[in-house]
């Protein structure tokens, strides 16, 4: 058929130019790039370990959501295997609740509580960018056990080390229950050295 | 009434340059063209999401495979849509197809990965690719998926949820494969059956993170277009849309196509958990917007009446003295088009437009109308459709808390020159 040729024609040609340009004053406006990281401010870097896991950052920086809809969010988020444990849930809701309000602007640069100093704490920097954070905190359970918990267990035992640098590395479920631990086969065995010994002495 | 078109009467039209996206070639990456905000955290020391697990194709190698005209909307779950003006065929070619991952593209092996068929049957079946091949007829049909989402950001204010343009996250391409119904009629289908659901295999960053997982009615499972899809085009199923094996419920809220699908289910209730009873929802009765989703709310299903522009292309420019092809596709999940109307005076007045015949019962369907200029200056047109119900698209979809089913009118702008 002939329009149908015309169209497809039409179509390749367009390819040469790309515009993005969409006109929709019936809709609302498409927002600009939205950052890939969060707005600094209290709790910041919770809300990052607890949410920037499954989904990039961008879910939250391109929002603007009341504050009812950012309690729902996480009650949904939560029902989707997000790792928070009772008592994060109001912190993060105030995080996210204050930086990406549609009803309040963000407190300004100025007025935002100091940064913190860029950490260059070698362990913590290897246990966020693995999302070790993600599943263990220090002194209680997540969704996997304490770093303490876990040190309380193997102390005394003499190939505790290595035993803790397989289990990282080849991941396994059975020692603290069914959910099993994820294999993390891309860490050197100088990482694995450091976090392993860290955590040992989390007593 | 609109004129009789021919290849020499009408223009197609220059596109303008204002507004250009470039991708890195090869690269997959979209350079941005507004300005982000700072990027203030990473200095800080805040967290990086993990580095994708095992078995797990890159969003880059995605990509590569994919048109330019494709913008992506999200890293993690990868997301990406190209809107109306790059959606003229009617079959909507695979490298165009919209992307929306809720976890990681996962990569399976043919012949070891199985669809387990259970439940409510009299036997139950393990079936790969192969087996799928050899033992049911083969199928084709052209069909509408489209993200439940579609359109998101034509809600205002904007839900949470993937940032779909007002025209991205719908797509009609031609599926390959077998029909549900056969599958589940060889395996037997008991008395109390109700719904059938379907599991994916595909995994997310953490071993917490359920399953997709989401049920449709017996009779829509039934329905001789929904299916167990292998093929796309007419050529292999992309690992990104669910290779070895995926289902396709025709005109539906994407959602319950599943790709990877691992389980094939039938229950005598609808499926319990995150992607039925929390996602993939519509409030029964509209709300205020910036509500919250209330307890009265059911799961989505088929799309309502919906079109598209896809001719002009935004801002383009035509020459005075010859007729301008206004062209686009129009369709609804559980009924027919019954007309497709434009307008060029902000709608009011409107004309019918000419409605090529459906290529399939849940394809989109083509119209198009030659628009004479009557001098020089800017010009919108607007588009809207009618379903055999007596549906007709509304000006602007009412708010909902999930961003559904936007199918507000489309609007597009071009200028005519002396």
């Amino acid at each position: 058929m002939r329009l149908r040729h015309w169209l497809a024609a039409g179509a390749a040609g367009s390819l040469l130019t790309i515009s993005a340009a969409t006109i929709a004053p019936l809709a609302a406006q498409e927002q600009v790039e939205p950052s890939k990281n969060l707005m600094p401010g209290k709790d910041v870097e919770l809300t990052t370990a607890r949410c920037v896991i499954c989904h990039d950052a961008t879910h939250i920086t391109r929002s603007r959501l009341s504050r009812a809809e950012w309690e729902d969010n996480i009650q949904v988020m939560i029902t989707r295997g997000m790792p928070i444990a009772p008592n994060e849930i109001p912190l993060v809701v105030e995080y996210l609740a204050t930086y990406y309000n549609r009803d309040v602007a963000p407190p300004s640069a100025g007025a935002a509580p100091a940064a913190a100093a860029p950490s260059e704490d070698p362990v913590q920097k290897l246990l966020s960018t693995n999302a070790c954070i993600a599943c263990h905190a220090v002194d209680r359970k997540l969704i996997g056990p304490g770093f303490r918990e876990i040190a309380r267990r193997y102390q005394g035992q003499g190939d505790a080390p290595d035993q803790l640098v397989k289990k990282i590395r080849e991941g396994g479920s059975g020692v603290w229950g069914a959910t099993p631990m994820p294999p993390h086969r891309h860490l050197g065995d100088a990482d694995l050295k450091v976090m392993v010994g860290w955590i040992m002495q989390q007593k | 009434m609109s004129e009789t078109i021919n290849d020499q009467s009408v223009q197609e039209g220059r596109v303008s340059r204002r507004g250009f996206i470039a991708r890195v070639a090869g690269a997959g990456a979209v350079v941005a063209s507004g300005a982000g905000l700072p990027e203030f955290a990473l200095a800080q020391g805040a967290p990086k999401p993990p580095a994708d697990p095992a078995g797990v194709i890159p969003n880059d190698q995605v990509m590569a495979g994919k048109d330019a005209a494709l913008k992506i909307h999200s890293e993690r779950p990868l997301t990406a849509s190209a809107t109306a003006e790059y959606l003229a065929d009617d079959i909507t070619p695979t490298n165009r197809v919209f992307v929306r991952n809720n976890l990681f593209t996962t990569q399976f092996d043919e012949a070891t990965h199985m669809v387990e068929i259970k439940g409510l049957v009299d036997k139950q079946l393990k079936l790969n690719v192969a087996d799928l091949r050899k033992n049911f007829q083969p199928v084709s049909t052209m069909a509408m998926i489209e993200c439940a989402g579609a359109g998101r950001t034509g809600f205002n204010p904007v839900p949470r949820g993937t940032p779909w343009p007002p025209t991205g996250g719908m797509s009609c391409p031609k599926w390959n494969g077998v029909r549900l119904s056969d599958v589940l009629r060889t395996a037997g289908v008991k008395s109390g059956a109700v719904h059938v659901a379907f599991t994916g295999a595909d995994f997310g960053a953490l071993p917490t993170i359920p399953k997709v997982a989401r049920s449709v009615p017996l009779w829509k499972a039934m329905e001789e277009h929904s299916m167990i899809v292998y093929g796309m085009n007419d050529g292999p199923l992309p690992v990104i849309h669910g290779a070895p094996i995926r289902v396709m419920i025709p005109g539906w809220a994407g959602s319950a196509s599943v790709k990877w699908v691992a389980s094939i289910e039938v229950l005598d209730a609808p499926l319990k958990g995150p992607y039925m009873d929390s996602s993939y929802r519509m409030p029964k009765h509209p709300v205020p917007p910036g509500s919250k989703m209330p307890a009265d709310a059911a799961s989505t299903e088929g799309w309502p009446i919906k079109s598209i522009i896809t001719n002009p292309a935004p801002n383009a420019t035509f020459k005075q003295g010859k007729p301008v092809l206004v062209a686009g596709h129009a369709w609804v999940a559980e009924a027919d088009i019954d007309r497709v109307e434009v307008s060029f005076d902000e709608g009011r007045t409107w004309q019918n437009a000419q409605l090529n015949a459906k290529a399939a019962k849940y394809a989109w369907q083509t119209f198009s109308y030659a628009y004479n200029p009557r001098g020089p200056g800017y010009v919108t047109v607007l588009a809207r459709a009618t379903d055999s119900n007596g549906n007709m698209q509304p000006i602007v979809t009412p708010w909902n808390p999930l961003g559904y089913y936007w199918n507000g009118l489309h609007r597009v702008g071009f200028t005519v020159e002396a």
